[in-house]
């Protein structure tokens, strides 16, 4: 049922159109057919002359321009790109020369600070093996002199006490003798 | 007067009447919806490229889609040796389209549903496209009459097709978008007196098919300027290229 409806109004309208093209389309009718074609050339003419005399070129001109900027900032972030990974570059190039500096300084100072170490190590060494020296030397000097000095306080002493034990005075030359014949023997046993 | 759905199409004088000698040059109905189709395109065009913006606004986004829309389309029929003719196809589309477009608009008038207008520029579009060949090509020109790699015995029967084709091309561009737009426009006009001698009761279904019949018309409008515009660049394609 619902599809038939369509179906007679579409035969219904065709008929009418064959009848109205039958009556007469407008379409056919001659007498503004000169003022139609008249008009649409005229029309058209200066359509198509403010056209592309005006608005094309202005369409276009912003699609280039367009185009151009895209362009432009395309090339221009390249650049940048390019600049930074060449900045990025030089700074692990410094960094790595300041690396090297860096240890450079560490080894150098390291020598230097051995080189003044051994320095001073040899400069002591030397000083405390002349003391060394000198003090061998005082204690040989005492010893020689401590020799003699004994003989003498020993003499002193031996008179002072045979003096003090006999009360006679002894003369000083048979004390000298007897003390040193006694240190002769027993002077190496202490010194 | 609304019963006749050919009344729409009648062309009458708007204005004094203009003679030129015998002939009648009167303003019409006709010359009125040209000139507002034409008006409507400046305008369009006006401010859809008035503001230079990098990111464009709508109407000049729909400006730049139409030309670039038109562009692809010749370059990708005709090649780059029809760029010199982009505005002139250009302006055809967009009169074509808008021609169509203004004549959906209710108790307008659609001037390409007549048969003289667009045989005027299917005409013009037929000479200026045999004249460019000849200028391009010469005598040879006349070869795309006679296609490659056909069977000798075969030749003047294509021959004499070839050249009945290339000269039938003005009539059926013409007749194309003429009886389109007709066609179109007497079937609405047709549903849409249905619509009132149905009734409230049965004037639901007309009404519906008038709506549908409204967007495929607008559909057809648009086409139908695409493949008049399509077929100008294939005829130039074949007055350039000349490669048959």
């Amino acid at each position: 049922m619902w599809l038939k409806v369509p179906l007679i109004i579409f035969i219904f309208w065709f008929e009418t159109l064959l009848f109205a093209a039958e009556a007469g389309m407008p379409q056919l009718d001659s007498k503004y057919w000169f003022s139609q074609s008249f008009w649409l050339i005229l029309i058209f003419l200066a359509l198509y002359l403010s056209l592309s005399k005006f608005f094309i070129p202005k369409i276009k001109n912003n699609l280039d321009d367009r185009e151009k900027k895209i362009k432009d900032n395309l090339d221009e972030a390249k650049e940048l790109s390019e600049l930074a990974d060449k900045k990025n570059l030089d700074y692990e190039k410094e960094i790595s020369n300041a690396k090297k500096e860096v240890i450079k300084i560490i080894t150098d100072s390291k020598k230097q600070l051995d080189k003044n170490i051994a320095q001073k190590k040899e400069k002591f060494e030397k000083e405390l093996e002349k003391e060394i020296k000198k003090a061998e030397q005082e204690v040989i000097d005492l010893k020689k002199m401590s020799g003699q000095s004994i003989n003498s306080i020993a003499e002193e002493i031996s008179s002072k006490i045979i003096e003090n034990i006999t009360g006679d005075k002894l003369n000083d030359s048979s004390i000298k003798a007897a003390v040193n014949e006694v240190s002769k023997n027993k002077i190496g046993k202490y010194l | 007067m609304a019963a006749n759905p050919m009344h729409q199409f009648q062309v009458y004088r708007l204005g004094p009447e203009i003679k030129l000698g015998n002939v009648d040059l009167s303003f019409t109905n006709a010359s009125l919806f040209m000139l507002l189709s034409a008006l409507s395109i400046c305008l369009f065009l006006y401010f859809g490229s008035k503001q230079k913006k990098i990111v464009p606004g709508r109407l000049q986004l729909v400006t730049e889609l139409f030309y670039n829309f038109i562009a692809k389309m010749i370059s990708d029929t005709a090649g780059s040796k029809a760029k010199p003719y982009f505005p002139f196809i250009f302006t055809l589309f967009m009169f074509v389209l808008l021609c169509n477009m203004i004549g959906m608009l209710p108790y307008s008038f659609t001037v390409t549903s007549h048969i003289i207008v667009t045989l005027v520029m299917a005409l013009f579009i037929f000479i200026a496209v045999t004249i460019i060949g000849f200028l391009k090509h010469g005598f040879k020109y006349l070869s795309i009459f006679v296609p490659k790699g056909v069977p000798v015995v075969l030749l003047p029967l294509i021959t004499i097709i070839e050249i009945i084709s290339y000269l039938s091309r003005p009539v059926s561009l013409s007749v194309r978008l003429f009886a389109n737009m007709m066609a179109g426009h007497t079937m609405l006009k047709v549903f849409g007196s249905f619509v009132i001698s149905l009734g409230l009761l049965g004037g639901w279904l007309p009404l519906s098919f008038s709506v549908a019949l409204t967007g495929l018309e607008i559909l057809v409008a648009f086409l139908q300027a695409y493949v008049f515009a399509i077929l100008t660049c294939i005829y130039l394609n074949d007055a350039l290229n000349l490669h048959h």
